[in-house]
């Protein structure tokens, strides 16, 4: 090809990318929300005088024209690509895939977090649980199955447990890491998947004695698709997406779900939350300071409060077969010091503390 | 605005470039000149009047200048130029600086000015300053047309990071230039390359530079991968814009010189200051270090000539004494090298050549990235195991493994290497023929991988930004 037909191609390709995309994102309509991003996307910045001089408004049109702009995932799919494939990266901003499972990394344990999540449980035991039977459990995430073997960074997990059996007193440790594998969570997700956790249920059930008071023993499953967790739009890979298998039964279809907050009734699934920007708000409606749920058809009048993070909202519904009710309750949006507001601690119940890894490592997010 | 954005790249540019090749020759120059004013007022809204009023007084002092031609006058009117000109910079920039010091040194308590250097200041005020010494000297015909002088001055394409173009490179090209679809494909293919040297490579080692300095894992190779890649970020970071320039430059028909020219492969710290950075190093060597002497003055005299450079090279970069250390680091090391170290590196291998260079070069680096000289102290003690940290550390085995690949593609990139093979190409016919194939393809590969990075990214700063 000669040099001047290369020129011609060079500087057309280069108006033509220029211009194409420029038309191209001014006639595309303004997207609200990036499912796959799982957020809001920024709006054009109303003009403001003030914030014209000190450069606000143009650095929010920058956002604008960046969070607007057209085949926003398949661009930030080419840099993913780019990283892992052409540079041989190990991760792209902390995610990393190995066999078609995304994870993030974790690093490095911080110690004085997880004391102070130890410390955390200690306190609401002082203050609101004494002569109750309280156990707690540790979710792995799921760096914890994979990082070290295949050469990424990963939390001490020893060290962490260490910490936590040395500093948390008056509670029964429920030992989870031996019964969790890789393929009990979703793919592209942080959490578990439900259809996979029942023998975990019954683990804790029976820790409190409570799997003898169990009002049923069969579920039903049905299945959601698709289900883009929280790291596939992260990894910006076209992969797979999950299958959300949740497990139901007339008593969980009758179950109904109680916010004291809000003060509304709700049920234990919620299908109008599925292919929101979080689907995973399914379960329980998603993150909310405290639940109730009650069992339509519970054999015992005892109770169980679960201070939880969002893996909470999956596991509830199969620990409501042993008690008449379960509350929820996230320190993340509740403070300690006025659950007594709320709930009434004198009743004789069974607590159960169950955070994951990732909520110990960052800590001070509990109030 | 930065040129690595989708505002600039998809917007101002698309629309600009679109205006400038659509409208008559007469007024290509009012169309740089506005895009220009757009340019940094999208970036500094509040103090483009700094920047025009600068432009005012290089205009008016140039026409007094040349009124007043071979009359002390004319000299009266240089110096109030540069007071004029330098004393925004000195304000804007140092006025912090120098009440700080003060205020340790006399135990004052002067409060701080609230005031934000404007963005560019320090290279639109030497172009201003370099027009009216030429103008002077007789070098440069003034310009008598305010709308033309200010296109010099505000040009986008060099506006706030350089490089530094004397008007007298291009006086002619303001007036009659010439636009062509080899100069058009020549400023594409250098603007591309430029935009992706600093999206793809600067902003990337600096997110790596990034995870090393927020680390509780400190370790000697930490300390050095953290050295080096800075040196490599801001190569990359600078060399690219740098390129961008030119490459804009090139696309409205201008011939900017060139900045940066391999600075990596010298061999000796004076060739590393004849590759970096080239249009400041040649400012100071034109308007400070000859009028000085130069090295035609005794040797004391000429010790103090450099000592006066280089303070003012350090300053030039920062109002802080990191920076001025740093600069007068390059006095003792030329002055050592041109008295001593050069003879002993002209009968060593250049294998220990390009090491002394590596060596010299990175710890300036770790001396300029610091937010203060303890820092800088800091820095270098870690880099010699005088920190008390261990060699290497899990997450420093994680970042050199995960970042390897990319590292040494970096650093080849950094050489003539790539320049040379496409040259070796290109000089057997179906080698001519693949490259002439390769060019526009990538040109839209690396736009497209480009915008990716914009998109998918938050980080990304312009180091040079602050001068």
């Amino acid at each position: 090809m000669k040099q001047k037909i290369s020129n011609a191609i060079t500087v057309t390709v280069f108006f033509l990318v220029i211009y194409g995309l420029l038309i191209a994102n001014l006639i595309s309509p303004d997207k609200a929300i990036s499912y796959s991003e799982r957020r809001e996307l920024a709006k054009a910045p109303e003009f403001s005088y003030e914030e014209l001089l000190d450069g606000e408004w143009l650095k929010g049109y920058e956002k604008y024209f960046l969070d607007q702009f057209v085949l926003r995932d398949k661009f930030r799919g080419l840099k993913a690509f780019t990283n892992y494939y052409l540079f041989r990266e190990k991760d792209n901003n902390g995610i990393y895939v190995v066999d078609g499972v995304i994870y993030k990394i974790e690093y490095p344990l911080n110690e004085k977090s997880v004391l102070n999540a130890a410390k955390k449980l200690n306190e609401v035991y002082d203050k609101y649980l004494t002569g109750k039977r309280v156990s707690y459990a540790i979710i792995p995430d799921k760096n914890y199955f994979t990082a070290e073997e295949h050469g990424y960074l990963a939390l001490d997990y020893d060290k962490m447990l260490e910490i936590m059996k040395s500093n948390v007193k008056n509670m029964t440790y429920i030992d989870l890491f031996e019964h969790l594998e890789i393929d009990d969570y979703y793919k592209t997700d942080i959490h578990w998947s439900q259809d996979k956790i029942v023998d975990i249920a019954d683990l804790i059930l029976s820790g409190f004695g409570q799997d003898k008071y169990a009002s049923w023993d069969t579920y039903e499953e049905k299945s959601l698709y698709p289900f883009y967790g929280s790291y596939y739009g992260q990894s910006a890979l076209n992969l797979k997406p999950d299958t959300i298998v949740y497990l139901t039964n007339d008593a969980l279809e009758k179950a109904v779900v109680y916010d004291h907050i809000d003060k509304t009734y709700s049920r234990v699934y919620m299908e109008e939350f599925f292919g929101g920007v979080d689907s995973y708000d399914f379960f329980m409606s998603g993150a909310k300071s405290l639940l109730t749920v009650t069992n339509p058809n519970a054999k015992t009048d005892r109770e169980l409060i679960i201070f939880r993070d969002s893996f909470g909202s999956s596991i509830a519904p199969l620990l409501l077969k042993g008690y008449s009710k379960v509350t929820l309750v996230d320190l993340r949006y509740l403070r300690t010091d006025i659950l007594d507001n709320y709930l009434d601690f004198s009743v004789d119940c069974d607590v159960l503390f169950l955070y994951n890894t990732l909520i110990l490592n960052n800590s001070y997010m509990l109030k | 605005m930065v040129f690595s954005s989708i505002s600039f790249l998809y917007y101002f540019l698309a629309v600009f470039l679109g205006l400038y090749f659509i409208v008559p020759k007469k007024f290509k120059n009012s169309i740089l000149l506005v895009s220009s004013l757009l340019f940094y007022f999208y970036g500094e809204p509040s103090y483009i009047l700094i920047m025009l009023l600068s432009i005012v007084s290089g205009y008016l002092h140039g026409l007094w200048i040349d009124y007043k031609r071979n009359t002390p006058s004319a000299k009266v009117a240089l110096i109030s130029s540069i007071v004029v000109s330098g004393g925004f910079l000195l304000f804007f920039k140092y006025t912090n600086f120098f009440i700080k010091n003060i205020n340790q040194i006399f135990s004052f308590k002067i409060p701080s000015l609230e005031i934000v250097m404007p963005i560019g200041i320090s290279f639109y005020t030497f172009q201003i300053l370099s027009y009216v010494i030429d103008v002077y000297r007789g070098d440069a015909k003034v310009q008598k047309n305010i709308l033309n002088f200010a296109t010099y001055v505000a040009l986008f394409p060099q506006l706030i990071a350089g490089p530094i173009v004397r008007y007298t490179t291009i006086e002619n090209e303001l007036e009659s230039r010439t636009h062509s679809l080899e100069k058009a494909a020549y400023g594409v293919w250098r603007f591309v390359i430029g935009l992706s040297k600093k999206v793809i490579f600067a902003n990337s080692l600096g997110e790596i530079c990034k995870i090393i300095s927020k680390s509780d894992e400190s370790s000697v190779f930490y300390y050095w991968m953290a050295a080096v890649l800075f040196a490599l970020q801001i190569y990359y970071d600078f060399s690219g814009y740098s390129d961008m320039a030119i490459g804009l430059g090139r696309i409205f028909g201008f011939h900017f010189l060139e900045n940066f020219n391999y600075p990596f492969i010298s061999k000796s710290i004076t060739e590393f200051w004849r590759r970096w950075h080239m249009s400041l190093g040649t400012w100071f060597r034109d308007y400070v270090y000859i009028p000085m002497g130069g090295n035609r003055v005794s040797k004391l005299k000429w010790v103090r000539n450099i000592l006066v450079v280089w303070f003012l090279t350090g300053f030039w970069h920062g109002a802080e004494w990191n920076f001025i250390v740093w600069g007068l680091y390059f006095a003792l090391l030329l002055a050592l090298e041109k008295l001593f170290i050069k003879k002993l590196l002209d009968k060593t291998p250049d294998i220990f050549k390009h090491l002394y260079v590596f060596f010299f070069i990175t710890v300036s680096f770790v001396i300029f990235n610091a937010n203060s000289m303890g820092e800088a102290i800091g820095n270098i003690k870690g880099m010699f195991g005088l920190q008390g940290v261990p060699l290497i550390t899990t997450e420093a085995l994680y970042y050199a493994r995960s970042y390897f690949i990319f590292f040494i593609i970096a650093l080849i990139g950094a050489t003539p290497i790539p320049a040379i093979v496409m040259k070796k190409i290109s000089s057997i016919k179906a080698g001519e023929y693949l490259i002439n194939i390769g060019k526009p393809a990538t040109v839209l590969m690396l736009l497209l991988v480009v915008t990716g990075y914009l998109i998918d990214g938050s980080f990304n700063p312009f180091l040079y930004f602050r001068f």
